[in-house]
């Protein structure tokens, strides 16, 4: 379980403190699978990182099954939006993967397995040669997911990794997606900034306030069953339920990005 | 950082071979050779030019004729007397430009890492590049005299700043994305140093010894003129001494074409041996 309590985000700098997040409060149980959503600027990729422990808290605690998070931890891993930059270009596909095992020090014996079988959940066990320019957007991001399961991690932090994808490759990523959060259980926080995207995933969506002093305001629990369909009513009820409540902060966050 | 490519044939590669030329459209054949054509044309262009100049707009003596100049070329190639020069001049360029592409790496590497080491060395670094190889001729006479010391100190310079300024840019700017990617997936930071960030600015430090390759064959001509009794830049000098404006043109034209071979042996051994890390992934 990964637990935040009244965690506190502050950038120093000469002239002014800016305080980030304020007071953010968040369990997520194990197997879940939960969306951080807001505007942007919510400091909601903040909140992301220190989960993964790349920064540290200014106050309060995180916690990763009891004990503190500090730096980044063998049983969870970061994915990416940008996966052109996360990937290693001079590595193939199968040598993406192979890099985790390396450095891990699992033992070689079971590398070709592992690779064989992560590669095969996401569809990209014919391209195990290529390198990653030689691959597709969608195809970048399935990458991403394999590299990350072959090092078996039980959480899989995603800083809205399909935003760069057009919208029919994003789809299918969140059919791939689900897939192999059902089949592996991993307990999945995932960062977006797209209304249908949380509503298509999520077991709960935390919603973010767009900072200084970001907080969440709402934490939605979804008990639909999947897959969900915008136009079902029940659901839509819930989009525009949501829609309504970031309305004033979305003007809050484009009037901050205009200076 | 664009890399630039070769074209090689056209966007529409022909029909099966056994259709023979003959068989292609007009159209594609332009396409196919389109590259080879245009080249040979700017040569014939330039060579032209050259000649018409020579012969009606200027002295023949000032500016010798083509023909003139490729048979002092060819006079100085049987003969030999060339070569000497030729293989000192590279000689010096290849050890100045090895050590100090070896010596800018190693410092690079370190400064594009260690903040505290960057802020120590950049200031005077920053000072010191504006000191082309030619300012330090005079010094580097005075230190090492006119043997090959000085000519391998003269290039080692030039090429050193060039290559430890893009060896740090690499260093610095390998995505902070993937380095994360590699520590989440259990790299210490040993090997993310290693095995993420000194890869990623390989496509950095390449482009900086290519432009530094470029330089070292401008920075070993002014260096023999002033300070050596061989090499190419030696033969420019006692041509000019001599007054012989055709054996000048064929110094000239060594100096381009080794370069251009240099550069293009250069760019096959780093497509052998560096390819896999001189590509970049765009954004997704």
């Amino acid at each position: 379980m990964l637990q935040v309590k009244n965690v506190r985000k502050v950038y120093q700098s000469a002239q002014v403190d800016y305080v980030a997040l304020e007071n953010i409060n968040l369990e997520v149980a194990d197997g879940e699978l939960v969306c951080l959503l807001g505007p942007s600027g919510c400091g909601k990729s903040t909140l992301l990182n220190i989960l993964a422990g790349f920064e540290r808290a200014s106050g309060g605690s995180v916690s990763s099954d009891g004990v503190a998070i500090r730096k980044a931890g063998r049983e969870r891993v970061m994915l990416f939006q940008d996966a052109g930059s996360a990937l290693f270009p001079w590595l193939t596909v199968e040598e993406n993967v192979r890099f985790g095992l390396r450095v891990r020090k699992v033992a070689k014996a079971r590398w070709e397995a592992i690779i064989e079988r992560t590669l095969a959940m996401v569809d990209l066990d014919r391209h195990r040669d290529k390198f990653p320019s030689q691959l597709s957007g969608g195809m970048r991001q399935r990458l991403q997911i394999a590299r990350a399961l072959a090092v078996e991690p039980a959480v899989l932090l995603m800083d809205e990794p399909f935003a760069a994808l057009d919208a029919l490759t994003r789809r299918r990523m969140h059919g791939v997606l689900l897939d192999i959060w059902r089949r592996t259980g991993k307990t999945i926080v995932f960062v977006t900034h797209d209304i249908a995207e949380a509503i298509t995933l999520a077991d709960r969506i935390a919603i973010m306030s767009v900072g200084p002093r970001a907080v969440i305001t709402r934490v939605i629990a979804l008990q639909l069953p999947r897959p969900r369909d915008l136009a079902d009513p029940k659901v839509a009820a819930i989009f525009n339920q949501i829609e309504a409540l970031l309305a004033p902060d979305l003007a809050r966050s484009e009037e901050r990005a205009a200076h | 950082m664009a890399q630039v490519g070769e074209r090689v044939g056209g966007r529409n590669m022909p029909a099966p071979a056994d259709t023979g030329l003959a068989r292609l459209a007009p159209r594609d054949l332009w396409e196919r050779y389109r590259t080879l054509v245009l080249t040979i044309a700017s040569l014939l262009i330039g060579l032209v030019a050259w000649h018409l100049t020579s012969t009606f707009l200027v002295n023949p003596f000032l500016i010798p004729p083509p023909l003139v100049v490729f048979q002092t070329a060819a006079q100085m190639l049987m003969s030999g007397e060339i070569l000497p020069d030729v293989a000192i001049s590279m000689q010096r360029v290849l050890i100045g430009f090895a050590s100090g592409s070896l010596a800018a790496i190693i410092l690079g590497v370190l400064l594009g890492r260690v903040r505290l080491l960057h802020e120590l060395f950049d200031p005077v670094i920053e000072l010191m590049r504006y000191l082309s190889p030619t300012a330090m001729i005079p010094i580097a006479v005075i230190w090492f005299g006119i043997g090959e010391m000085s000519k391998y100190f003269l290039i080692f310079w030039g090429t050193f700043f060039i290559v430890l300024v893009n060896t740090v840019a690499g260093v610095w700017r390998a995505p902070i994305g993937r380095q994360r990617a590699a520590e989440c997936l259990g790299a210490s930071p040993l090997q993310i140093f290693t095995l993420v960030v000194i890869p990623s600015a390989v496509p950095y430090i390449v482009t900086g010894m290519r432009i530094a390759m470029a330089s070292s064959f401008m920075s070993i001509i002014p260096a023999e003129i002033l300070a050596a009794d061989s090499g190419i830049g030696y033969l420019l000098q006692k041509s000019s001494m001599l007054l012989q404006t055709n054996r000048i043109f064929v110094a000239l034209m060594t100096i381009c074409i080794l370069g251009f071979l240099t550069d293009r042996v250069f760019r096959i051994l780093v497509d052998r041996t560096l390819k896999r890390f001189m590509a970049f992934v765009a954004q997704s």
